[in-house]
């Protein structure tokens, strides 16, 4: 086992995916133990009931024990390439089951703050969280905060312009204009993090 | 449209598309344009990277065990921790398929392979392991007398270039032990040490591991692959 103290580091998911890809069926044990609470909270926020995040889940693992050879190490972090299959999956379930989730942006919010909290006070959410995740915090907290609860609420809730606009009774013109502001000032401040 | 001499638009673009604001016509035009440009697809990479860790900030929460159970039952995975279980609950699942004919045929071979190699009447154990299609793999046969276990490897046993065979005499309590690391074809002879035979060895096994063998002193680390047991020769 890597002795990295996250168990969201990349370097060791990336070792683990490799070792999947040729079907090592420990690696991908390994793999589903490290990820899954991660996502399987992320598949929750998103579907709000546990059948379906349940189902979600593990069609998502069949996905990446069967595409694993196709994850290219060089490309995406291991956490955004499950992530990514993850979200497809509970927004594709969503669609199928037809099911109506009640959404809160106070809640988002309220994971960014908690995302950001002093990680010497919350350890363990701290090693739960990649260090992608925790410069995206960083920025995010820099939005103003309804703009920030327009982006999360677009991620999560796979929301288009004018639903967004109708759940937060705003005209389609301002949530179209703070989309747009948010995601550039989030591609400065993260090009700002990377090249520090 | 030239959305290809625009950055701006491409970039925006490409942002919207990954947080699912891009929609209908114009996330199907979009998606026409990622499939033939691949500096759009790297713009779009570059999204992803950015916004999709968002997906850590909901609260990580154990899934249940079921959970996992279902996809090693989906995928047929084999790991380390069915292995720890075996003993536990799952070993008469294992002699059912194989079932009488098999057994019958394991003596069979055994009386004729004793007999075939008469320059060696010492072999005084021997055993077939088999895949879980009951295919068998490996012939072990034991030889009291010069201390020796032989080990012969069917084709098609080969692991991966990074891995090897470790063979395991298993109690019906306790630890397994190792017997040794097998060659990558062809046959061994090992040292045939004490815990190998007798009344308490339940099953001879052969775990898939890394170069140089299982670093768990307590057992396999890896899948096991191959199992059987021994037959009395004489």
């Amino acid at each position: 086992m890597p002795s990295d103290p996250s168990r969201l580091d990349p370097t060791a998911l990336r070792a683990l995916l490799a070792k999947v890809a040729t079907g090592d069926a420990n690696a991908f044990r390994m793999l589903y133990d490290n990820t899954s609470p991660k996502l399987f909270g992320f598949a929750l926020r998103i579907l709000q009931r546990r059948e379906l995040a349940e189902d979600v889940l593990q069609e998502s693992f069949a996905a990446v024990w069967h595409s694993a050879r196709d994850y290219r190490a060089h490309l995406s972090a291991p956490m955004t390439w499950m992530a990514t299959i993850v979200r497809n999956k509970a927004f594709d379930a969503l669609r199928a089951a037809d099911h109506a989730v009640e959404i809160d942006a106070n809640d988002f919010d309220q994971a960014v703050l908690r995302a950001l909290a002093d990680p010497g006070a919350t350890p363990i959410e701290s090693l739960q969280m990649s260090r992608d995740a925790k410069a995206l915090a960083a920025c995010m907290s820099e939005l103003d905060s309804a703009h920030r609860q327009v982006v999360g609420m677009a991620f999560f809730h796979d929301l288009s312009h004018s639903e967004l606009a109708r759940q937060l009774a705003l005209p389609i013109g301002t949530v179209k204009t703070w989309i747009r502001r948010s995601l550039e000032r989030l591609r400065t401040c993260l090009g700002k993090q990377e090249s520090a | 449209m030239n959305y290809r001499d625009n950055a701006a638009l491409r970039d925006k673009l490409a942002a919207e598309y990954v947080l699912g604001t891009l929609r209908g016509g114009a996330r199907r035009r979009f998606e026409g344009w990622l499939h033939d440009d691949a500096a759009l697809r790297n713009i779009t990479r570059d999204w992803a990277d950015r916004l999709t860790p968002m997906g850590e900030f909901a609260p990580a929460v154990t899934p249940p065990r079921r959970v996992w159970r279902a996809i090693e039952h989906r995928l047929h995975l084999r790991t380390a921790s069915a292995w720890e279980n075996f003993w536990r609950g799952s070993a008469p699942a294992f002699w059912r398929p194989l079932g009488l004919v098999a057994m019958v045929a394991t003596l069979v071979l055994a009386v004729t392979l004793v007999q075939w190699r008469n320059n060696q009447p010492s072999v005084d154990y021997v055993a077939t392991l088999s895949d879980d299609k009951a295919q068998a793999a490996l012939l072990v046969t034991a030889d009291r007398r010069h201390g020796a276990l032989d080990v012969r490897l069917a084709a098609g046993t080969t692991p991966a270039a990074d891995r090897v065979l470790q063979l395991w005499a298993v109690p019906k309590a306790g630890a397994p032990r190792s017997l040794g690391v097998l060659p990558r074809s062809g046959t061994v002879r090992l040292r045939l040490p004490a815990g190998a035979l007798g009344d308490d060895v339940a099953l001879l096994a052969v775990s898939v591991e890394p170069l140089g063998g299982s670093p768990d002193p307590t057992g396999p680390s890896g899948p096991i692959v191959y199992k059987g047991g021994w037959v009395q020769a004489m």
